[in-house]
């Protein structure tokens, strides 16, 4: 029985899609002696089929390519259009309300810090000057035009446009300077961002916190929500799905 | 099983990329690439295959306008559901529009046949085809995304979370949910078919 639990897990990482090899072979094996998981392993997979046939197309993805490849050609009207920043984001009247406002905020902030005399922008990929402090588990991070994740320690450089990952029971701190961290916590997501020539902190889903020195300058942590502005010297901001 | 996107050679960035500096063999791969996914993310919400197939040529059109404003080219796949769903919602707006005008109405579930259904893969009758679709668009829309991305799409849960920016607890737990239900209300159609 206890075995059986075991498959049964197997069952739910191949709905998942995260099976490995070997295990795959371990199942297959084993449902070859066991009725009650080759029922479920059978009806898993039968599920999985008739829904991807009923979903299907007929017509095959090779054809709709072509046929949409010349479509484009044919038709000069559709063409690609210039990238508007943000166009995704600020669909919506909603969206283009906040937008005027963040724009007001960041304008009047702008004029208010003096931000003029500052130099060239910075390139995407400049190395910043933030350092990894403690970490708990493991804690990934991709740098920006990378598909591949590395794990995170204390001696790694740390650039504009790195995406940072804590995963479950994992946590890392990010030492701004001498006295300011930012703690992201397990099951987060956190991107470096560049914002008025400023490095900023985009928080994609999970928790962070922030611990500053005081007095600080003006500190932002920005979500998919809006941004939020550090008032006091500690601070923590939650990212849910709901 | 079909490939899965991020096996194939070239990625979804370079794909973007070679796009955008004017190459549309690149975007006809990307199409050929999620083309079943769009389709099925369409007949997830409307009835009409043929007009499901529009949706996902509209919404691949739209998509290549805006190529250009893609912030995340690794995102593809999760970009272009979203407007795939936003594309369904115009069309059944033009639908009821239409229905309310010309008094039009589904086809009846009676009026469908035991002939093999117009799919890809013709293994299941019409009805039964219509009963699997019924049951598809009876789940939750953020099921109804898991569940096309895994089994159609065939993206793992860890696929599915960083395209769609959420965490992967997330995407499994509602996987399953949608698994379990789609279990017990095709129950008696897996039945059918395994005999």
């Amino acid at each position: 029985m206890m075995t059986c639990e075991k498959y049964k897990n197997f069952i739910l990482t191949y709905v998942d899609g995260t099976i490995t090899d070997g295990h795959l072979a371990e199942l297959k094996t084993h449902a070859e002696t066991c009725e009650s998981c080759r029922e479920e392993f059978e009806r898993c997979v039968l599920l999985q089929d008739v829904v991807r046939q009923a979903l299907s197309s007929p017509l095959v993805a090779e054809k709709a390519g072509e046929s949409l490849v010349a479509r484009l050609s044919a038709e000069p009207n559709l063409r690609l259009r210039p990238a508007r920043y943000g166009m995704a984001f600020f669909a919506g009247k909603r969206a283009a309300i906040a937008a005027g406002i963040l724009l007001a905020v960041g304008l009047f902030l702008g004029f208010t810090i003096g931000r003029a005399g500052k130099s060239a922008r910075t390139p995407l990929t400049a190395r910043v000057p933030i350092s990894v402090g403690k970490i708990e588990g493991t804690v990934l991070v991709r740098h920006e035009d990378s598909d591949v994740w590395q794990a995170l320690d204390a001696g790694s450089n740390i650039y504009l446009g790195d995406t940072f990952h804590s995963t479950s029971k994992s946590a890392c701190a990010l030492r701004l300077d001498e006295e300011s961290t930012l703690e992201l916590n397990q099951n987060s997501m956190l991107i470096l961002k560049l914002y008025n020539d400023e490095t900023q902190f985009f928080l994609e889903h999970g928790e962070c916190t922030a611990s500053l020195e005081s007095p600080h300058g003006p500190f932002f942590i920005s979500t998919p929500n809006g941004r939020v502005e550090a008032l006091g010297t500690e601070f923590t901001v939650t990212v849910t799905d709901e | 099983m079909p490939e899965s996107p991020t096996m194939t050679t070239e990625t979804d960035k370079q794909l973007v990329k070679s796009t955008l500096l004017g190459e549309t063999s690149a975007f006809g791969a990307i199409v050929e690439r999620y083309w079943n996914m769009v389709v099925a993310l369409a007949l997830s919400k409307v009835s009409d295959a043929a007009e499901a197939e529009d949706i996902a040529q509209e919404s691949f059109l739209k998509a290549y306008a805006q190529l250009a404003g893609l912030r995340d080219p690794s995102r593809l796949a999760g970009w272009l559901s979203k407007i795939t769903a936003q594309q369904c919602s115009n069309s059944l707006r033009k639908t009821v529009r239409h229905r309310r005008a010309f008094g039009c109405r589904a086809t009846p579930i009676e009026a469908l046949d035991e002939r093999p259904a117009m799919t890809a893969n013709p293994g299941l009758t019409q009805n039964q085809i219509h009963f699997v679709r019924q049951t598809v668009r009876r789940l939750p829309e953020k099921f109804r995304t898991m569940i096309v991305m895994r089994f159609v799409a065939n993206l793992s849960t860890v696929q599915i979370a960083e395209q769609l920016g959420k965490r992967p607890g997330t995407v499994r737990v509602r996987l399953h949910r949608a698994y379990k239900l789609l279990r017990k209300d095709l129950a008696p159609l897996l039945e059918e078919v395994e005999s």
